[in-house]
């Protein structure tokens, strides 16, 4: 019987498929984020000297390809997230010009309840302008 | 002497429990699960390199290691690993043959006990309605802390019918979960290679503390 899980290119896993530079990070944006994930640190949320941005603010940033082209939109569709892993690394300030570099990380199966799983682990590497790393964030997509 | 066989740390891809948070939990936590040491048995993965003696030595608490692999019987639980078992079989592979897992690492010196098997697809019962009795297989996880209702009841028929020994792990994945379910021991055991020999010829017992738990809770 045919492998009715995606098959996907693991020569992919590891290289570069998109890099993202987004626009200064903006005070306002820092807090707005920071009230919507209902902090009342004031360190995240009074502008000023102080300010920095929550810790996971970096999962804000966007890529402009969420997979890597050798793997179509129709097949991710079929996918349900499966959670984020997020290392923090430095913290972000107003001003901070924020670089998300995507790659696939990792494809690996395992077996459940429901049977054979397939997960599919998408990496971006968030650095600033002084290449910083301010975070790495590991998206898993599962597949069954 | 009590010991929790099946544990999970952050090193497998659905666990977010630190060991060291497993242990300071376990200090904190004696009194109602009274557990001597943990094995971890990380998913599909094996590597000799770790050392955890300094842990151990912090917070009076065994720390062995295994691995869980995954079969055509379902997952199964792995003590004595060594190198020349991690070449001889791909732990990633979802496939693996289980007669040969259970041969073979016996034959290396360790021992392949199968885990929750009350478990749909994943559990040796399930395949036992369809397929040949494996065998070679000494003992079970007869409790396992992961279960859902009825899975572990399951598993006593198995025992029964193959009389196959009984142990029992928490299957944890959270700190808070660790030594839910566990193993009490007749003999006292400090190394790897004790655990294989006890589990092959020792006398135990599966031991649940989840009620106690429960109670602590309030």
């Amino acid at each position: 019987m045919a492998d009715p899980l995606p098959e996907i290119d693991r020569d992919l896993i590891g290289r570069e498929f998109d890099r993202t530079v987004s626009k200064p990070v903006s005070a306002e944006r820092m807090i707005r984020y920071a009230r919507a994930c209902g902090e009342t640190n004031p360190r995240y949320l009074e502008d000023g000297p102080n300010l920095v941005a929550t810790p996971t603010f970096p999962i804000t940033v966007r890529r402009e390809r969420f997979v890597p082209e050798g793997i179509p939109m129709e097949v991710m569709y079929r996918g349900m997230d499966a959670g984020k892993d997020v290392e923090i690394g430095v913290v972000v300030r107003p001003g901070d010009v924020l670089t998300g570099v995507g790659s696939l990380h990792d494809i690996y199966d395992k077996t459940g309840r429901s049977g054979k799983l397939r997960f599919v682990v998408l990496r971006m590497v968030v650095t600033n302008q002084r290449d910083e790393m301010v975070a790495v964030i590991d998206q898993r997509m599962m597949f069954r | 002497m009590i010991l929790d066989l099946h544990a999970h740390s952050n090193a497998s891809d659905d666990s977010r429990a630190p060991i060291e948070g497993y242990l300071k939990w376990l200090q904190k936590k004696r009194e109602v699960v009274p557990v001597d040491g943990i094995v971890l048995t990380e998913h599909r993965q094996w590597s000799s390199e770790v050392d955890y003696r300094d842990l151990e030595d912090r917070y009076d608490t065994l720390i062995l290691r295994g691995a869980e692999v995954e079969t055509d019987y379902g997952h199964i639980l792995l003590y004595g690993v060594t190198d020349e078992m991690a070449r001889r079989f791909d732990f990633t592979d979802v496939h693996l043959r289980a007669q040969e897992v259970v041969t073979e690492v016996d034959r290396m010196g360790g021992i392949a006990t199968p885990c929750h098997p009350g478990r749909p697809s994943i559990g040796l019962c399930e395949h036992y309605e369809s397929k040949p009795a494996l065998e070679g297989v000494r003992a079970v996880e007869a409790l396992n802390g992961g279960s859902r209702r009825g899975e572990n009841e399951r598993v006593r028929g198995v025992m029964d019918e193959y009389g196959y020994k009984g142990f029992g792990g928490s299957d944890a994945h959270l700190v808070s979960l660790i030594g839910i379910c566990a193993t009490d021991f007749a003999a006292d055991i400090c190394d790897i290679d004790g655990l294989v020999r006890e589990l092959r010829d020792g006398s135990y017992r599966a031991v649940d503390f989840r009620e106690r738990v429960r109670a602590a809770r309030g």
